[in-house]
């Protein structure tokens, strides 16, 4: 029985206080989705593609010093910035809270790039390239970008849809949590992350462990009187991400001077 | 005013141009109307000559009358339809081996010869799907047969028909007979039946 | 040419003609659709099926699943049972597919034609090679040496068996090898099989060195115990992490606080705050000072006194906050033994150095003081083994061991030579001379490695191994979750047609046929099977099946047995005297290297790469270090303010001396490394194994082992890898290191201060996790 579509709408939730940096996210993307692997050339040119990235920031000096991680990836804005720049619609928000990038509508004018203000879309400079046998890892499920185009992180979208047609138009069941994280079908740096640092789920499913974060970050934007942690990469902007992050906890904040930090 | 010497090396430039323009166009239209990347819809020459007129054909007409899905087994499981393993075919064509000398015989015995040598048969694709899109027979097949209204519980066969056109009465089969399978063709059906046109439904 | 409006109009004529023209090819194979031969129930296209195995990729081995379409694996995933990692895993697991498939892969038996080391061979059939391999074995097989990798379980047996049988010996080979940690843990605890820690439950966790988010022991069942540990379900409040190391690691970087000492110093500290605790008689209840002591309560800790301990372990200044040093491990002291359940750990640089088995000693003592011993939140106890038979340690070599392998070689005790899974060449110091001892005439090597590494480059006889993705095993983790689990390995998918690999395991049974063994199994699936059976009689565990043969099938389906109900082994008391006895074997560490090297160096094992055992994998080499984000290269860490007194700038080529010899490396200016401290990752320097391990020549890759002497730690025989004085001086070159930093200007975080984004919610300290 075709069941009636559930009306998702996908949010993350990265919790600061529990990412070690470990990289586990990083490499699971690559390994899902077709991601080219990141010669060194690509480091020497700052041209590494990494979907999900892991920033490391620097606070203080020897030995009042501290390093703090933060997962950076596509942060599907409501309000995108990358979305009213593209000339040939390649880039749009649907009706999931996905902003999602068209590979074959795209035709490379980087306009995205220059106007997202997370540096999380990445331009195919080369063709990619495996050596032959490598090319037997290759997710059917995942187009590979040609040259000139534009790619970023897309919520592992194949593995939703995977969910959503195996587990609500063939089982009749919903997309929840619990099924995503048994049968592989939330995105991959989720279950990968091994402190549970990535969350994901569905907003509207008030069952979802995410869904009270963002009730929260809704009500308080550009508040500081915020009763969880929960907040968003460059709120001041307004670009309503479907990410939110929670602080971390500084247990001994450093006594910095005021610009003493290097990021 | 141009001086006089100018006019004729103009004109060449100006006929190169549209011998260009011309030949350009000429090679966008052609391949945008054919099925690619066989040209305009003709059918390519397969390793054994298969004739879906014998095997799906009705009865009536001589054929066998064989559900799609009875060889296109996977049509209602999974993404792919897939052609059928060389064993499968066996399951008749070990006794049904079509009579001494007559010119099937020889095709039917590629069969056993595949299966003994143990080398696949490599068909020739005929419709063929970009690579980023992802079509899924089985959400479609499911729709069109176990729906609630009259249009959406049909035999498989049917729906089959419904992209592909009759196959059943077709000797080879031709992609120019049933739907372009362009994106185009994909957008109006889903429009036609309220399904979701979003871009991920079928570009992951 | 001049570009004229004639000539330009031609050209644009002829690029549009030929754009239009060069068609774009269609890939051969996609205009094919294929009729496969049989009728594979498992193989239909487009359809995945997801296979339960385990990874082996580090030694933790974790449980996995692998997807698997039309017969390649396409991902692996951590597999949600497995007790080890509960569904998680590590940068590393997913790697295994890369070397499934890698372009570097070995393609069959080879055998050697030119010079020892010359990397001549010529491709023989299995048939051959066997022969060559049985040959051999009868011919200079007594007291042949196995090396392998730490081996647990089924292949454990048989690799033990198989050198018995010959009258030689198997060893487990450790790039940083935990046998110090071993010897402490047997010491204290009086077990064999490394133990757990309760993170999940524990208020307050000082860790001594001990890496353990990155690469120390089984680093993803400790890290989904961290996650609890921050911000866990039902806690009262958020576990406290005080990291004590002189290396700024991934593990330190994410402590709450960081204590930078001298390099050695841990177990001195560790009795200072045993000292402070009996002093001030914060022990937990129920723990009896007396027979920790000997009865001598204080007195017999009288050497640890905070003032006489506080000058020598190089706390800081500028974190005692205007306390004296000693002040300062006094409040430490009542930190930890104020919070309830608190756990001491300690491992990697805290026992490689000539007192680093004293060190481990001292501060897995602490834990019997704050009784934390077996108890939540504390230090867990593994069962020996589901089975009697298979072993649940591993065997690892130390140094000691290792010496006496290459001395074996060079009197021709050892003629004969078999590695699997085993880099001694690259990974032992220089000074072994390992690599003269195999090169040597005397001596026959088999190698059993997939890939060419520096030891296999040295062997006369390759047979490659199956990858783990394509063969049979089994594991039983160490450290596990505190309850009986056996882990099972399946091959999920066929090797590629180009590949003609065979089982390590069923070589050597095949080649043991005959010998008074013990060794009746034809193939390493038979005597797995066997061990099903004798769990199906065991009758309890997480299968239930009606006969032995769904018993088998469900095993595999789960990727493993375990039985959470059964029992932690029970903590015994805590061995008489045991404070007494450490502090007698109390002392200062000594360093190995120049006696005028102003630097402590401290390798450390590589995020990715570990000892460079993963160095071929494109992945691995390509996911940056957590804390300096360098990747495909090695680096020199010296403080960032060290670095500009001395006018040096990132990336300077610096020759790093000591004894042993020098390594050329750029340096990274690291902020978070003590001025007298410089870090060298291991993991590059490979010289042999393809374009991705060893593509780069110094001083983008070098052996930080090079640096090492033989200098062994006190009583275990393990090699102090850990502070030796170097010499750090500037080639004058320069190069670019390729790193991550700096790909993304991060403005939002550059301009916000970090206090401000990262704030505490709540002043002490506990923050709401889900309303």
């Amino acid at each position: 029985m075709a069941t009636e579509r559930v009306n998702h709408k996908w949010g993350m939730v990265i919790d600061l206080d529990r990412c070690t940096g470990c990289q586990a996210c990083v490499v699971a993307c690559h390994a899902e989705n077709n991601v080219p692997i990141n010669t060194q050339d690509r480091f020497l040119q700052h041209r590494a593609y990494e979907w999900i990235r892991i920033e490391r920031y620097w606070e203080g000096e020897f030995p009042n010093v501290k390093a703090r991680f933060l997962p950076v990836l596509c942060q599907h804005c409501e309000n995108a910035p990358c979305e009213p720049v593209c000339p040939v619609y390649a880039t749009y928000h649907n009706d999931q809270g996905l902003n999602v990038q068209i590979y074959n509508r795209c035709v490379g004018t980087r306009y995205c790039i220059n106007n997202c203000p997370y540096q999380v879309r990445f331009f195919n400079w080369w063709e990619p390239q495996w050596p032959a046998t490598l090319r037997n890892q290759l997710n059917p499920d995942v187009t590979v970008r040609s040259r000139g185009i534009m790619e970023k992180c897309t919520f592992c979208i194949q593995r939703l849809r995977r969910g959503e047609l195996t587990v609500e138009r063939q089982e009749g069941g919903r997309l929840d949590d619990k099924t995503m994280q048994e049968r592989n079908f939330g995105p991959a740096c989720v279950s990968a992350c091994p402190t549970n640092a990535l969350m994901f789920g569905d907003q509207r499913d008030p069952k979802s462990a995410i869904s009270p974060y963002f009730a929260d970050a809704n009500e308080h934007v550009h508040e500081e009187d915020r009763k969880t942690r929960a907040y968003r990469l460059l709120e001041e902007m307004n670009t309503k991400p479907n990410v939110i992050y929670l602080k971390k906890v500084d247990q001994y904040p450093l006594k910095l001077k005021q610009g003493e930090q290097n990021g | 005013m141009l001086p006089k010497g100018k006019i004729l090396p103009l004109a060449l430039v100006g006929a190169g141009i549209t011998a260009i323009v011309i030949f350009v166009s000429a090679v966008v239209v052609i391949s945008w109307f054919s099925n690619p990347p066989f040209g305009l819809g003709n059918a390519p020459p397969q390793p054994i000559a298969f004739p879906h007129t014998v095997h799906a054909g009705p009865v009536a007409q001589g054929g066998m009358g064989i559900q799609c899905e009875f060889c296109h087994r996977n049509v209602t499981k999974g993404a792919a339809a897939t052609v059928p393993a060389v064993e499968q075919c066996l399951f008749c064509h070990k006794t049904a081996t079509g009579g001494a000398g007559t010119p099937q015989a020889a095709e039917i015995a590629k069969i056993q010869s595949s299966f003994d040598a143990n080398t696949p048969i490599d068909w020739e694709r005929v419709h063929r799907l970009p690579d980023h899109v992802r079509f899924v027979h089985e959400a479609h097949v499911r729709f069109f047969t176990q729906g609630t209204t009259l249009e959406t519980q049909l035999p498989v066969g049917e729906v089959c028909s419904k992209c592909h056109g009759d196959v059943a009465s077709m000797t080879e089969v031709q992609p120019k007979q049933g739907q372009s399978l362009k994106m185009g063709t994909c957008l109006d059906c889903h429009r036609q039946n309220s399904v979701p046109t979003d871009c991920t439904i079928c570009h992951q | 040419m001049n570009l004229t409006r004639r000539n330009f109009l031609t050209w644009a004529g002829i690029s549009a003609a030929g754009a239009v023209s060069c068609n774009i090819p269609f890939p051969e194979a996609e205009l094919k659709i294929q009729s496969p031969v049989r009728l594979p129930e498992d193989l239909v296209k487009g359809q995945d099926n997801w296979y339960a195995t385990l990874c082996r990729q580090c030694p933790a081995a974790e449980g996995v699943l692998v997807r698997v379409m039309e017969g390649r694996a396409k991902k692996v995933q951590g597999n949600p049972k497995y007790p080890v990692n509960l569904g998680k895993q590590s940068a590393r697991c997913d790697a295994g597919l890369q070397a499934l498939y890698h372009p570097d892969r070995l393609a069959g038996p080879m055998s050697r034609t030119g010079a020892k080391g010359s990397g001549q061979y010529k491709a023989v059939s299995w048939d051959e090679a066997l022969n060559i391999l049985n040959s051999q074995l009868s011919e200079r097989g007594q007291g042949l040496a196995l090396i392998t990798e730490p081996l647990r379980a089924h292949l454990s047996v048989i690799a033990g068996r198989f050198a018995t049988a010959f009258g030689g010996r198997q060893l487990g080979f450790q790039t940083l090898d935990d046998t110090s940690y071993r010897g402490a843990v047997k010491t204290v605890f009086g077990q064999d099989v490394l133990p757990g820690f309760d993170l999940a439950h524990a208020d307050y966790l000082l860790s001594f060195g001990a890496d353990f988010l990155s690469t120390w022991g089984s680093p993803t069942q400790f890290s989904q115990a961290y996650g609890e540990f921050r911000q866990g379900a039902g806690r009262v409040r958020r576990g406290t992490h005080v990291q004590v190391e002189p290396r700024f690691s991934m593990t330190a970087a994410n402590a709450d606080r960081w204590l930078p000492i001298t390099p050695g110093w841990e177990g001195h500290l560790a009795m200072s705050l045993a000292y402070v605790i009996i002093d001030e008689k914060l022990q937990a209840p129920g723990v009896d000072v007396g027979n920790l002591t000997g009865g001598r309560g204080i007195a017999a800790l009288e050497a640890f006194r905070p003032e006489t301990v506080a000058p020598r372990i190089g706390l800081p200044q500028g974190l005692l906050d205007g306390h004296s040093a000693a002040d300062f491990i006094r409040e430490l002291a009542r930190d930890f033994a104020s919070h309830r359940p608190s756990l001491a750990i300690g491992g990697d640089s805290a026992g490689a150095h000539s007192n680093g088995q004293f060190n481990l000693e001292a501060i897995y003592a602490l834990n019997y003081l704050v009784g934390s011993v077996g108890a939540p939140g504390g230090v867990v106890f593994n069962a020996a083994s589901p089975l009697p038979d298979l072993p649940a340690a591993a065997k690892v070599g130390s140094l000691a061991d290792w010496a006496g392998v290459a001395e074996d070689i060079r009197s021709g005790k050892t003629k004969l030579l078999l590695v699997h899974q085993a880099d001694p060449v690259h990974g032992l110091p220089k000074s072994m001379g390992f690599r003269d001892a195999l090169a040597g005439d005397n001596l026959f090597t088999v190698s059993f490695s997939s890939f060419m590494d520096e030891t296999t480059a040295l062997a006369d006889l390759i047979l490659p191994d199956r990858v783990y993705l394509e063969d049979w095993g089994s594991d039983i983790p160490e450290p596990g979750p505190g309850y009986p689990v056996l882990g099972f390995q399946q091959p999920v998918v066929n090797p590629l047609s180009d590949y003609n690999p065979r089982s390590f395991a069923d070589i050597l049974l095949a080649s043991a046929q005959g010998k008074a063994g013990n060794l009746p199994w034809p193939k390493l699936r038979d005597f797995l099977r066997e061990s099903s059976d004798a769990l199906f009689a065991l009758k309890r565990g997480s299968i239930q099946a009606a006969d032995s043969g769904e018993f088998w099938t469900k095993l595999l389906q789960q990727g493993g047995w375990w039985d959470d109900k059964a029992t932690n082994p029970r903590p015994g008391a805590a061995p008489r005297d045991l404070l007494t006895g450490i502090a007698a074997r109390a002392v200062p560490p000594a360093y190995s290297g120049l006696a005028d090297g102003e630097f402590h160096l401290l390798p450390f094992a590589h995020n990715t790469l570990l000892d460079g055992g993963n160095a071929h994998l494109p992945w691995l080499q390509g996911a940056p270090d957590p804390v300096t984000t360098i990747t495909w290269q090695t680096w020199v860490e010296v403080n960032d303010r060290k670095v500009k007194e001395l006018k040096w700038r990132e990336g300077d080529v610096i020759k790093v001396e000591s004894a042993a010899g020098f390594i050329l490396a750029p340096v990274y200016p690291n902020p978070a490394l003590p001025p007298n401290v410089v870090a060298i990752p291991l993991g590059q320097g490979r010289r042999s194994g393809g374009e991705y391990a060893a593509g780069r020549a110094a001083p983008e890759s070098a052996n930080v082992m090079d640096l090492l002497e033989d200098r062994r730690v006190a009583v275990s025989g393990a090699l102090a890898w850990a502070g030796a004085r170097v010499r750090l001086t500037p080639t004058g070159e320069s190069i670019r290191i390729s790193k991550f930093e700096g790909s993304s200007p991060a403005r939002e975080i550059g301009l916000t201060p970090s206090e401000d984004i990262f704030k505490t919610v709540e002043s002490n300290g506990a923050a709401g996790a889900a309303h």
